[in-house]
């Protein structure tokens, strides 16, 4: 396996890096938008109405304002804590990834747009072990996912930690069928502020798969968008992707309002479980799709995402390329 | 870091080969992965740190399991049984 390549520094924790030997990896300055794309054979999912999925069987929660206000309104002094910790040391978070009631519905047509536009992965670490995550079409031969299923760290593991080996992905799978077959690919891309950090850094925790081929033009791929703390505050997230607590390689979505944000992730409601880390997170705007962040964790009341914004859009843009 | 391991196996103690095992709680955000168990029903997960952890597998064909498991600093092992005796 190719190191990692050297164009990064060490001061730009955003500076792209890749397993391939000196790949070098543009950072494009210019739209904060990319539109998407929804494939040669345009099949699509209208969007339904309040910027979530037409899903049968998928319903909206419907908070009153009064509950919206107190449950979602993101805190305005962060950086403040209950001074009880003081005393008593922080509080024993529980993260659990589904919260409350399970909302989440399978979805059956998995050969439409957006569905079709969504891949399980199958992983094979370092170590030869294996593990499923998600990823979703940028571009033609580009998918995004998160860091840690690109490049594992701080797995405790000997021999673990590093550049995965290889990635099958698989498009649009449902279950045992696999419309648009499967892709394997052995070229990554990350950031140095994933990589180089101490057990990883969740705050730059995204990277992607590049495919050699360039099955994106089929399948489709999200737009990308660098939105503002009030833009998403206001959004309806959505996350489909392959949790590992249903049937294997099954494709599951939920929807709710972004709960908080901060500089560099996004954190919600949206019910996911291990196996739907590299899920896109999007919005509908103007009846298209636009991912703002990419899920990674699963969270104490909340799961969060890492954010798009100007320079993780900027290397997403590169890399679709 | 540390890590939790432990196999997956059936109800007569078989080792369980493609299940899915992932956090299903902890003590504070964890990657949402999901090993896969090769034929000798191992895994091991990362865990960023001490505390309560609930660990769950699922398989198909032998359904769903979870355990609660106490994760000290070096680490805890976990046997996870899918199925009925």
């Amino acid at each position: 396996m190719a190191t990692t390549s050297k164009q990064a520094t060490k001061s730009n924790p955003d500076g792209p890096v890749s397993n391939q030997p000196k790949e070098s990896a543009a950072v494009v300055r210019k739209a904060i938008f990319k539109p998407p794309f929804e494939g040669i054979d345009p099949k699509t999912v209208k969007p339904g109405a309040g910027g979530a999925e037409p899903v049968t069987g998928f319903k909206l929660r419907k908070e009153v304002a009064a509950e919206m206000d107190a449950v979602y309104r993101a805190p305005t002094q962060t950086a403040l804590r209950d001074i009880a910790e003081a005393s008593f040391g922080p509080p024993p978070p529980q993260a659990e990834t589904v919260h409350g009631p399970d909302d989440r519905v399978k979805i059956t047509t998995t050969s439409v747009y957006p569905w079709r536009a969504h891949a399980s992965l199958l992983i094979t670490a370092a170590d030869n072990s294996q593990w499923i995550g998600t990823a979703w079409f940028i571009g033609p031969h580009t998918l995004a996912t998160a860091g840690h299923v690109v490049y594992i760290k701080g797995s405790g593991v000997q021999g673990r930690d590093g550049w995965v080996k290889r990635i099958q992905v698989m498009p649009g799978r449902n279950g045992a069928s696999l419309p648009y077959g499967s892709v394997t690919s052995t070229n990554f891309r990350s950031v140095t502020g994933w990589t180089n950090s101490s057990g990883g850094d969740e705050n730059y925790d995204y990277g992607a798969i590049i495919l050699p081929t360039q099955l994106g033009n089929t399948t489709g791929w999200f737009g990308l968008g660098v939105y503002s703390d009030a833009d998403l505050l206001a959004s309806v997230g959505n996350i489909s992707g392959y949790p590992g607590d249903k049937p294997a390689g099954t494709q599951w979505y939920d929807a709710r309002r972004i709960a908080s944000v901060n500089a560099r992730k996004v954190f919600y409601d949206i019910d996911t479980a291990g196996g739907q880390s590299g899920s896109a997170v999007y919005r509908i705007v103007n009846g298209q799709r636009f991912a703002f962040a990419v899920h990674a964790y699963g969270g104490a009341t909340t799961n969060s995402g890492t954010r798009i914004v100007t320079p993780v859009f900027n290397n997403l843009v590169a890399w679709k390329a | 870091m540390t890590t939790i391991s432990g196999t997956v196996v059936d109800a007569v103690g078989k080792p369980v080969r493609g299940a899915r095992v992932y956090i299903a709680k902890a003590p504070g955000p964890v990657p949402d992965v999901a090993a896969v168990t090769g034929a000798d029903g191992a895994f091991a997960l990362g865990a960023g740190r001490a505390g309560a952890y609930e660990i769950a597998c699922s398989s198909d064909s032998l359904g769903a399991a979870s355990a609660s498991v106490e994760v000290a600093a070096q680490g805890a092992t976990v046997e996870l049984r899918l199925g009925k005796r």
